[in-house]
């Protein structure tokens, strides 16, 4: 009995100190919604303050200006293209790496986790040059595609990782069964790298929807291509911003994410590995 | 006989797994590297038609010592420093407690993430009016006197300012790979500790955390690049100011290249701080996987 | 293997360069009519702020021009990078933007002269000067979108409540001013320090006043500190007389001067507690006005010395739009811009749709009360040389990191000087990159 209400306690405890920390993010949040509903006066004016009188108007205004939907497509398509190749060929590579350890697999995973370490905005200018040499710049396919290349690093490394987590004699029994390399991935190791991969897909999904930089120098130069985050970025000039409308243009632009989150990240409680290991 | 041609397919397979991920890495990361690379042994602005080769002049100017790239890179270690140790303990103890069963564990998960997905450029807007605006209601409420510090204004608040937002930022990403982790983490190895009578505490230090290895070191590795490279939300807040107190090795690096337009200096740089951000992060990995072979 | 993964690459490249074969249309024939002209223009610049304004101009010229399909791309973030990435591959957009003056001779190689063309005669000379090559033989390498007026604003309803019935022309009168507007409660100037272009905008007008009491233009002066034969020192009003203004506006103006960007400056100012607003010009207004309609919004030249006549507003264009000489679609290129500064709809389009200062021969009145006391104040006291010009970004953005260095006090006075000196001379000096 004792026990219990000790354990209710420690239990209140935990909410109450998980609701001050989560206070410190909806607060930000929180006012990049009520700024988005205010005239842009407002904003500048009084910022933290509780709209006067809210208007959705800015949604409406931003939402036609930048063509929601079909930029919305266009995000979608690149995502989906840019997710498939970095969960396929990384979850690939980094079985090979981890199950094989030879010299040259050693190599290959360093070689493959390395260009983490660059950051992007030194390569910029170079990056353009190569792509307008092989065409995969002002386009949505190739832009997809390049993004295969910038999330297989950090992907690779986390499948590597985790896949210490699955016990050798699944693959080794289905080898001896008879399984070529190529079906065990299929069949066994694929499947049991269902939660990290869902993992590698939220975060993937993250980055790539909202990313800014890649996108701008890649298919910003024109409407059939642009994505909601550049569109977004419109509004924003060096002395002249409309911020009622960048923070419109953000929270449309972001909202369908976080739904993917909210969506996805039932596989991830969920602790499909420990189950999967277990059965 | 039989041996070395199952040898020598393993190693054609291995080959053949590993070169698509190969080849799009090398296509969009090493080769526009390695082109810059060139531009790090030339006088160029980046715009010129004919960049002027000079060899190893901007290495031996960097290593010459100029003040301002070396004061940028104590800024980024000490900004890392604090990254790394608070990004993975909050967001490690956020996990433990989200995985718990609550009724609004599932709405925080999502809340700690959006940060990390929401702009710079909107973060960086935001977090000044709360710096200023914010502060300043928070002061008249409270009366407290560090709110009404200049947490943007003063170099020396400025990078606790920065640290602080850049903490803010990420720690949903690492909350996520914990979270994960500890999903992997077996259940029926957890509950034998209970059984053979280990506190709660004793079974999350001696038992859990060893099992998270993997998530660990993936988390403090990812951590250590991201902090090496922070950038954006230096640009969104303070753009390296007040004065030049928060220039990262980035900031500094970007500045010089693009800004200044001495893009072969800024290519030189750049090449010698991945170097270093090599080297640091392969140290640390080595530490790292020593201790979990160790566990 | 090798062989295996050369061709790999081979095919990869030949399927994508297949799938995305670029589609010229373009064709150089001249033609003066545009309506006879086909094919597309890129058009890469910055100032996203225009952007619907643009769209409408583009609108129009499809009716002049209906074969010509123009590609307007913007973007304020990393435009300087951008385009040099753009050049690189090379991928140069027939319109792209930089700044005017120094920058004019960065771009050079990629910039078609203009001398020759109609729009030179409806050009505003104070514009046009602003585009002028420094290198032998000179030319014209630019357009503007707009015109722009620098000067400090002043709120009218805060000096008549606070007693002060003429604008401040001399520091000695600025003193007077401030003290009466603080006796009245008001706090005298808001000064947007968190921002590194604030500083050039203000220190022109004095580097203006020094160059006249020197005898020489203000170009001449920042040259000859660029070159390092002078130090800003040698010229006490660009030097003393500046580091005491901001010395003066510090102590009398924000709480946290470094944490107050162009939000926090316009904040301030638009609440109706702030006297003058500094570093800023026409731009501004429309913000402004939109925070508080009722202000009432005055604009002048700064009191930079003890000479009335010195307190001058500045005009001219400190943005310019470049035509990439060796565009592929070059006629079509010209007539558009010849279109958009000589036709009534095309010089139309800067008051009526964009609400800028033109940047052509106009005597169309503006809603906006800036632009129109500046051109009366320079009509009545004439207007200083746009002085920012006569240097870099690059170099202005280190200026105003090293100002705000000293107003934290982490760098002394001589320090900065020192410092000012120098980087003027590395960054734009004659052995710059």
């Amino acid at each position: 009995m004792r026990r219990k209400t000790r354990q209710r306690l420690s239990h209140i405890i935990l909410v109450v100190i998980l609701t001050v920390i989560a206070l410190l993010y909806i607060y930000p949040v929180a006012l990049m919604f009520m700024n988005s509903v205010k005239p842009f006066g407002e904003v500048i004016a009084t910022p933290v303050s509780l709209p006067k009188k809210p208007t959705f108007g800015n949604y409406l205004y931003v939402g036609e200006k930048i063509q929601y939907f079909r930029l919305l497509w266009n995000n979608v398509m690149i995502t989906v293209i840019g997710i498939i190749g970095i969960v396929f060929f990384s979850s690939l590579a980094a079985y090979i790496c981890d199950r094989r350890r030879t010299k040259y697999t050693k190599f290959i995973y360093t070689l493959l986790i390395t260009p983490m370490l660059i950051p992007f905005q030194t390569i910029m200018i170079t990056l353009l040059k190569a792509m307008n040499i092989i065409h995969l710049n002002n386009s949505r396919v190739g832009l997809g595609i390049q993004y295969w290349g910038f999330g297989i690093p950090m992907a690779t490394f986390i499948f590597y990782n985790f896949m210490a987590t699955i016990p050798r004699d699944l693959d080794e029994a289905a080898t001896v069964d008879g399984a070529t390399t190529w079906q065990t991935y299929r069949m066994v190791i694929f499947p049991l790298l269902k939660s990290v991969t869902v993992t590698v897909i939220v975060l993937d999904v993250m980055w790539i929807w909202n990313d800014f930089l890649l996108p701008l120098l890649m298919v910003n130069s024109n409407n059939k291509t642009k994505t909601l985050v550049l569109a977004a970025y419109t509004f924003v000039g060096q002395m002249n911003t409309q911020w009622q409308y960048a923070m419109v243009g953000m929270v449309m632009a972001v909202f369908p994410s976080i739904l993917v989150f909210i969506f996805l990240q039932k596989y991830i409680v969920e602790g499909v590995v420990a189950g999967a290991v277990k059965g | 006989m039989k041996r070395s041609s199952m040898k020598k397919k393993k190693g054609l397979e291995n080959v053949l797994f590993t070169i698509p991920a190969v080849i799009l890495v090398c296509m969009v990361m090493y080769i526009p590297f390695v082109m810059s690379g060139y531009y790090s042994l030339t006088r160029w602005n980046g715009i010129a038609k004919q960049p002027v080769f000079i060899g190893l002049e901007n290495f031996k100017t960097i290593l010459s010592g100029s003040d301002s790239f070396l004061s940028a890179m104590w800024f980024t270690i000490r900004y890392t420093f604090f990254f790394v140790i608070v990004s993975n303990v909050a967001a490690l103890a956020l996990a433990v407690a989200l995985t718990k069963r609550f009724r609004l564990a599932n709405l925080y998960r999502g809340l700690f993430f959006i940060p990390y997905i929401m702009s710079m450029t909107i973060v960086g807007f935001i977090w000044k009016f709360i710096f200023t605006s914010g502060f300043k209601k928070f002061f008249e409420v409270t009366g407290w006197g560090f709110w009404n510090l200049s947490w943007l204004g003063n170099p020396s608040m400025a990078f606790w300012s920065v640290t602080i937002v850049g903490i803010w930022q990420s720690l949903g990403f690492y909350i996520v790979l914990y979270i994960a982790g500890l999903q992997a983490v077996p259940k029926d190895i957890i509950e034998a500790a209970y059984v053979d009578g280990a506190s709660r505490r004793q079974t999350f230090f001696k038992v859990t955390v060893p099992l998270l290895g993997p998530s660990m070191t993936t988390c403090v590795f990812m951590s250590l690049t991201n902090g090496l490279k922070v950038f954006d939300i230096i640009l969104a807040l303070t753009k390296g100011g007040p004065g030049q107190s928060t220039y990262s090795a980035t900031l500094s690096i970007y500045n010089e290249a693009f800004t200044r337009n001495n893009y072969g200096l800024g290519s030189a740089q750049a090449i010698l701080y991945f170097v270093f951000v090599l080297v640091i992060t392969q140290l640390t990995l080595k530490m790292m996987s020593r201790k979990e072979v160790a566990l | 293997m090798k062989k295996k993964l050369v061709s790999l690459v081979m095919a990869a490249a030949m399927a994508a360069s297949v799938a995305a074969l670029p589609a010229f249309a373009g064709e150089t024939e001249a033609a003066v009519d545009p309506s006879q002209d086909s094919g597309e223009i890129y058009m890469f610049i910055a100032s996203p702020e225009y952007a619907d304004a643009i769209n409408t101009l583009i609108d129009d010229y499809k009716k002049v021009a209906p074969n010509v399909t123009i590609n307007y791309e913007t973007t304020q973030n990393d435009y300087p990078t951008l385009l040099k990435a753009k050049i690189n591959s090379g991928d140069v957009p027939d319109i792209f933007s930089s700044t005017s003056g120094k920058e004019i001779d960065t771009y050079l190689e990629y910039s078609l002269d203009l001398s020759d063309q109609p729009l030179m005669n409806t050009i505003d000379p104070g514009v046009a000067s602003a585009m002028a090559s420094a290198k032998e033989g000179g030319g014209m390498y630019g357009i503007a979108i707009k015109g722009n007026y620098f000067g400090m604003i002043y709120n009218e309803d805060v000096l008549k409540d606070a007693g002060v019935d003429k604008v401040p022309e001399t520091t000695e009168e600025l003193k007077a001013a401030c003290d009466k507007i603080k006796s009245a409660g008001y706090t005298p100037f808001t000064t947007g320090f968190m921002e590194w272009w604030v500083y050039k905008h203000v220190a022109q007008h004095f580097v203006d006043a020094a160059a006249k009491a020197a005898g020489i233009s203000a170009a001449d002066l920042v040259a000859s500190i660029q070159k390092g034969e002078k130090s800003i020192k040698d010229y006490p009003i660009a030097c003393d007389n500046f580091f005491d203004f901001i010395d003066y506006a510090v102590k009398n103006g924000d709480d946290k001067p470094l944490e107050t960007d162009l939000a926090g400056e316009e904040q301030a100012f638009a609440s109706g507690k702030v006297a003058f607003m500094l570093g800023q010009g026409a731009w501004v207004e429309a913000d402004l006005k939109k925070i508080n309609p009722d202000l009432k919004i005055g604009f002048a030249g700064y009191p930079v010395d003890d000479k009335a006549e010195d307190a001058q507003v500045i005009s001219g264009s400190d943005q310019a739009l470049r035509i990439n000489k060796d565009s592929k679609n070059l006629q079509a290129v010209l007539n558009f811009i010849n279109w958009w500064y000589t036709s009534d709809e095309g010089q139309a389009w800067f008051t009526d749709v964009a609400g800028v200062v033109p940047p052509v021969k106009s005597d169309k009145a503006s809603d906006f009360v800036i632009i129109e006391q500046g051109k009366k104040l320079a009509e009545e006291k004439g207007s200083g040389e746009l002085a920012i010009v006569d240097s870099t970004d690059s170099f202005h953005q280190v200026f105003g990191e090293a100002m705000q260095s000293y107003i934290a006090g982490t760098t002394s006075k001589e320090d900065t000087i020192k410092t000012i000196d120098e980087q003027c001379a590395a960054i734009d000096g004659p052995n710059a990159q």
